[in-house]
């Protein structure tokens, strides 16, 4: 759908907001005027109240924080069990690895792709595709722009498909749950893993990636 | 005058655009990174309105009846949504319990609550401060409402229980689905940009008349 003619301008004359002195509100969207305004005064929505701010503050530095640690938890996440069946008394724990080559053994080699790809794939993509994100905003590596934001995009979107080990772990618990028969039991790598979901969801949320366009700008200059 | 509805900025990658024209049913995306900016719908309002009422009915049975039952040695266990959370913090798991309950059961409450509570305000018009906080809420909490991947979950605790015992589908699926159904729906229909505008205009107009 997006074309030069529609727009009216071809898309590199596209100019950023910030060097107009306009800041969209992240809250509503709406478009303000921060020219009269000081530049070290807070500046607030005069829609919704929100504070305005040009770039999410400390982008870099929180993310950077965000993605370290979600990597430490990610060992004892893979180290510990997350689960134990628990068959006629007898059961051994499974950590994540393990569960999946059960999996394998058994035969199911759709579901254990696809709990690897949730459990194991997904939360290493996105801690690497940040750290690739952050890095080149930091060495201004000059690469294509659109591409480094669906990148982005991407990572957004699958964050929350981690997830799907920790809500089968809880489905599985209550539903075999028959006494001296059967039980299964959550394990200590599945709170470390819930952890690990939760610092990833919150460093993607604080990468700006309006930083990516940035590098742009200071380019021309 | 502060603000500018002629322009659009795009929260991606900040670049100043011109606002287009848009018909109903069409989407604008950034010329420049291909975000999508801007949704326009037919009948947002009454459309929202109808789906989170349909999915705040499924949500007591998708919640509390048993999604599926497990029959192993003549022994029986159901699995419900809310057993699931009550189980993981039985077991001292509190920090998982909370998460699982956070995503799966208040995230989507909160968010047909809310879907809900702005559509009657606009509908009634009342431009008030409740409807710009039900707002700001919304959009900060959507991202939390994890029903498909927890639809996938189900899916893959069926097929993995499948050789342990005799397994059984139960009406709290078929609601579940349902309620996953109606927030899909939501998610594609609802959008808040319109909205906003409209308590914009409100204020101007408030503003105005106070001269
Ligand atoms: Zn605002
Ligand atoms: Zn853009």
């Amino acid at each position: 759908m997006p074309s030069g003619n529609k727009w009216g301008r071809p898309v590199n004359a596209i100019v950023s907001a910030r060097s107009k002195n306009l800041v969209l509100c992240s809250d509503c969207h709406l478009v303000v005027s921060v020219a009269a305004v000081a530049p070290d005064q807070p500046h607030y929505c005069p829609r919704c109240g929100s504070r305005l701010y040009a770039r999410r503050p400390n982008s870099i530095t929180r993310t950077w924080a965000l993605v370290v640690t979600a990597w430490i938890c990610m060992l004892p996440a893979n180290l510990y069990p997350v689960m134990t069946v628990i068959y006629l008394g007898e059961g051994e724990p499974d950590t994540i690895i393990s569960g999946v080559v059960k999996l394998t053994q058994e035969g199911m080699i759709p579901i254990a792709i696809l709990v690897f790809v949730a459990s194991i794939v997904v939360p290493m993509l996105k801690l690497i595709g940040l750290m690739f994100l952050l890095l080149m905003v930091q060495r201004r590596w000059q690469l294509n722009k659109r591409q480094c934001t669906v990148l982005y995009r991407v990572i957004e979107v699958i964050g929350a498909w981690s997830m799907l080990d920790l809500f089968m772990i809880s489905i599985l618990v209550t539903l075999v749950d028959l006494g001296a028969v059967a039980t299964i039991e959550a394990g200590t790598g599945a709170t470390a893993f819930a952890t690990v979901v939760v610092l990833t969801m919150f460093a993607a949320m604080s990468f700006d990636p309006r930083l990516i366009w940035d590098l742009q700008e200071h380019n021309d200059d | 005058m502060l603000s500018h509805q002629s322009q659009l900025i795009c929260h991606e990658c900040d670049a100043l655009l011109r606002m287009p024209a848009v018909r109903p049913g069409q989407k604008v995306l950034c010329p420049r990174c291909g975000a999508a900016l801007y949704k326009c719908r037919r009948d947002p309002v009454n459309r929202g309105l109808a789906l989170s009422l349909t999915a705040l009915i499924l949500y007591v049975p998708a919640n509390f009846m048993p999604i599926m039952t497990l029959d192993m040695l003549g022994l029986q266990n159901a699995d419900t949504l809310y057993k699931g959370t009550m189980q993981l913090y039985q077991q001292g798991y509190w920090w998982m319990a909370l998460l699982v309950f956070i995503c799966s059961m208040l995230a989507p409450l909160l968010e047909f609550i809310l879907i809900s509570g702005i559509c009657l305000l606009v509908k009634w018009q009342r431009y008030n401060e409740w409807l710009v906080a039900m707002l700001k809420i919304q959009g900060h909490i959507n991202r939390w409402g994890m029903l498909e991947v927890f639809m996938l979950g189900i899916l893959v605790a069926y097929i993995k229980m499948l050789d342990m015992g005799d397994i059984q589908l139960g009406i709290g699926l078929l609601c579940f689905t349902g309620m996953l159904l109606a927030t899909t729906l939501n998610a594609v229909l609802f959008d808040t940009h319109a909205i906003w505008e409209q308590v914009g205009q409100a204020r101007e107009r408030h503003r105005i008349r106070a001269l």
